[in-house]
């Protein structure tokens, strides 16, 4: 008998008349890990509320179908038991805590629960011994990292006891170290402590093989559910792209296993490629210093920063970007990305050294006469967005520096695929295309280089292909872009040179091949690939490398 | 400025105390020198919240507070005597001035400002204390035994300023990036300019606020009847410093309604009875000291702070 089931569900969000989701027939078995994937939109989230008992508790909306919890029909206020019984983590750890301090917010559900002392105390103590809590107790939750947050998070909710843990994207705002870390201990909780877990993930290169089964959604249907390896091969045949890399090429290949870790890849490659002799393999060194005769954009030079009060975060670090180059910046948590980007963006200015921006010091122009020259997108989308529609947001931005329209809002509307919804509330949108509007919002004033901090977190695989695509065409058309981003993947894509920083430093600064002879910072087809074909970093240099180029025609996009 | 306000761990004696007895401290510390006059208790009660302030190791997250009260006492020692003309002892006048006439500076005058800045100082140094021992976890966590809605919302707001703080900044940074000029224009151009700021920051925090109660609901809130969790041990050292913020509270009551803490100033200083004035005060004091020379204790004498 399954632990819950759902038969013939449809729902629809108050005031739509599209249904969010359609007609699901869903069964999650007890001790199952099962992986729901899918692009923005796809009606993903609203099954994770449903499944947690918020649909249409919560959200209100029409519900119609059934939902059974152990065998049990779920009616009306009945579902509310599925609050006590499915724990759920949502993506943004910032949002999702309620207390000020560790400890209070892992026993305020408990609270709610209406426990004795006895019991709460007893919950707490197991959980923040299991999870290594315990140093962090008295902390306040605001002071904590994304990744510790999402551990509390993920705290609060074990020691409810739930029958099944729902994890909506609990690693899109954690950087890799911190998403490995959490997807470990969810492994663990699956295959050591048989909690039954649901989880709704973008970034599969990490968890795709834990999975016992994976569900593909396309708007707001279940379009597939079977095992990993048949989902890859389903779309790959379908041209979807929600597959990590390993298990993408292996099932464009038509190969009849498909490995879904980089250490059973290298086995089923072997298949393909001759193992290559080591003398071979170490002849080939990459040039670490980039080569770029373009004029530079930006320069900084032997920039050093330290935050008011705090130790030096960026030291002794120089930088050159050229027109037209695509530089992507990666390194771990607290190393010093974002500051680096503020730094070059004018927002901070450097306690000693220089940013020369088009040949003029940073130091000696206000932000106002930057925002001209310079686009900077941060983290949060939301910062930028405050107008009513998404027109008047880009318009905003030419106001302010008196630039007539002359047609530059609807061009850049519709090469970010926005047009459609210029006059839609950017608030009503999705993560992804709010992360659009912004990144028009800026784009408007003509900025000869961007700044992106971390734009692909939270987005899909086909919003990334979509970003990425676009960032090209600027790099094309003589612009630069400088990123910042822990997603490899990406910058292996599309960058054509990573910069590392370690520690407020550069640690490596070279063209994109360097990634495939990073140790961690590898994107898995490299990994996949050590010692067996050199500069191989994506699905497309990987079937062209095993084919000669023939195969490139299966691959999906 | 708002991370030197708040709360900080440091595992020091006075934030290891039960929050009963030390609110019951801190409260000795505020309403002390709202209910004396004598300005001999009102430099003792200054004194203690001065040292209580260093047993907690906070005094430069304590500076701001004290700047501003510093401020504020030379504030008041500087406008009193020119309002209150009932001294005798008259130091100088000033020159004539049109309407007010001639004011003259006498010596009560400016005593009793100064006194007043003392007062002054020393409630800002308890709110300081307040603010640098007492973690707001422990607070809502006792008020919410019989009002854990009021309470909810203090925790939930308290959280919500770090962010809000930090949103604003990095707001404020993208709105000068996008061509604001928050310096340019008039003054109610300017304020057009600000509530761009606000309106970020207020469609965010509605935003978030949906999202946590999302998360609220989701574990359980308002399901039924809800318990309370408390984890604060009681421990030698707070029934100690809990008599010792009563008992000072108490004497200080008992020593006003006997007149031991009246002091005039006008229209000159009253005498002052050094033996029983000084008898009370020294009580007090001692009173107030006792956890201050337990903090001693628990940091340098291993044997003590095994005991409390």
């Amino acid at each position: 008998m399954a632990l819950l089931e759902i038969k013939d569900l449809t729902y629809y969000y108050p005031g739509s008349t599209r249904p969010s989701l359609n007609s699901i027939d869903l069964e999650i078995r007890e001790g199952e890990f099962l992986l729901v994937v899918g692009g923005s939109g796809s009606g993903k989230s609203s099954l994770a509320r449903v499944i947690a008992g918020l649909i249409p508790e919560f959200y209100g909306g029409r519900l119609q179908g059934k939902l059974f919890f152990q065998g049990v029909e779920l009616k009306g206020d009945d579902r509310h038991i599925l609050n006590s019984h499915v724990g759920i983590v949502f993506q943004d750890p910032e949002k999702q805590l309620v207390m000020t301090s560790v400890e209070a917010e892992i026993a305020f559900g408990l609270e709610n629960l209406g426990l004795t002392q006895q019991e709460m105390f007893r919950r707490v103590a197991e959980v923040m011994t299991f999870l290594n809590l315990a140093p962090l107790r008295d902390k306040f939750t605001s002071n904590l990292s994304g990744g510790e947050k999402q551990k509390v998070a993920l705290a609060a909710v074990l020691a409810m006891q739930p029958r099944i843990l729902v994890l909506d994207e609990p690693t899109s705002q954690l950087d890799p170290v911190a998403a490995g870390e959490f997807l470990d201990l969810v492994e663990y909780l699956n295959k050591e402590l048989g909690y039954t877990v649901v989880l709704i993930e973008q970034r599969l290169e990490r968890c795709f093989h834990l999975a016992d089964r994976a569900v593909v959604m396309e708007q707001g249907e279940i379009v597939f559910d079977g095992t990993p390896a048949d989902a890859a091969r389903w779309q790959v045949e379908r041209q979807l792209p929600f597959i990590p890399p390993v298990a993408k090429f292996f099932a464009s290949v038509n190969s009849s296993a498909v490995p879904l870790t980089v250490r059973d890849g290298r086995r089923e490659l072997h298949k393909y490629l001759p193992i290559v002799s080591l003398q071979e393999n170490t002849d080939r060194k990459i040039k670490l210093t980039p080569v770029n005769k373009e004029p530079a954009v930006l320069v900084a030079k032997n920039l050093w920063y330290s935050y008011p009060g705090g130790g030096e975060v960026i030291r002794g670090q120089s930088l050159s970007v050229s027109k037209g180059e695509f530089v992507v910046i990666l390194g771990a948590n607290a190393a010093g990305k974002s500051t680096l980007l503020k730094l070059l963006a004018g927002i901070l200015k450097p306690d000693r050294g220089s940013v020369q921006l088009l040949g003029q010091d940073t130091r000696h122009l206000s932000l106002m006469e930057l925002g001209r020259k310079v686009g900077y997108l941060s983290q949060n989308p939301n910062d930028y967005l405050f107008q009513d529609t998404v027109e008047d947001e880009l318009r905003f931005t030419l106001n302010n520096f008196q630039i007539p329209d002359n047609g530059i809002c609807d061009e850049i509307l519709k090469k970010l695929n926005l047009y459609a919804l210029r006059h839609a509330n950017p608030r009503d949108l999705s993560s992804g295309e709010r992360q659009r509007v912004a990144l028009a919002s800026i784009l408007v004033a003509g900025p000869r280089l961007l700044l992106l901090d971390e734009p692909t977190r939270g987005m899909d695989y086909r919003l990334k292909a979509e970003l990425g695509g676009f960032l090209k065409g600027i790099t094309a058309s003589g612009g630069s872009v400088v990123m910042v981003t822990h997603d490899v993947e990406f910058a292996a894509e599309y960058a054509e040179r990573v910069v590392m920083i370690f520690d407020g430093m550069v640690a490596c600064d070279g063209p994109r091949e360097v990634l495939g002879e990073s140790i961690f910072y590898a994107p898995q087809i490299a990994r996949m690939f050590r010692g067996l074909a050199q500069g191989v970093l994506t699905v497309r240099e990987g079937l062209e490398k095993v084919s000669g180029g023939a195969l490139g025609v299966c691959q999906s996009r | 400025m708002l991370e030197q306000l708040s709360y900080k761990s440091k595992g020091t004696f006075l934030q290891s105390i039960h929050s009963v007895a030390i609110l019951t401290y801190i409260a000795a510390l505020l309403l002390l020198p709202l209910i004396i006059t004598h300005p001999l208790y009102l430099l003792g009660v200054f004194l203690v919240s001065f040292l209580a302030i260093f047993a907690s190791d906070s005094a430069a997250e304590c500076i701001p507070f004290l700047v501003i009260g510093l401020w504020l006492t030379v504030f008041v020692m500087l406008c009193n005597p020119l309002i209150a003309q009932h001294g005798n002892t008259v130091l100088f006048y000033l020159p004539n001035l049109p309407l007010i006439g001639r004011l003259r500076i006498s010596l009560e005058a400016i005593c009793y400002g100064a006194a007043m800045g003392v007062r002054l100082m020393t409630i800002i140094l308890a709110f300081a204390l307040y603010n640098a021992v007492v973690h707001p976890d422990k607070v809502t966590g006792l008020v919410s035994r019989f009002a854990w809605k009021s309470s909810l919302l203090v925790s939930l707001a308290t959280r919500m300023i770090p962010s809000a703080a930090r949103d604003l900044s990095s707001a404020k940074d993208i709105m000068q990036l996008r061509g604001v000029d928050f310096s340019a224009g008039t003054f109610r151009e300017r304020l057009k300019k600000y509530s761009w700021l606000l309106e970020v920051l207020l469609l965010s925090s509605l935003e978030g606020s949906l999202a946590t109660a999302e998360a609220m609901q989701a574990r359980a809130f308002g399901a039924g009847r809800r318990s309370c969790y408390r984890r604060e041990l009681v421990r030698p050292r707070d029934y100690l410093c809990f008599f010792s913020g009563l008992s000072a509270l108490l004497l200080a009551v008992y020593a006003r309604v006997q007149g031991y803490t009246d002091f005039l100033f006008y229209p000159e200083f009253s005498s002052v009875a050094w033996g029983s004035d000084l008898f009370w005060l020294v009580l007090i004091v001692l009173c107030l000291s006792i956890p201050l020379i337990l903090s001693w204790g628990w940091k340098h004498w291993p044997y003590l702070r095994s005991k409390i």
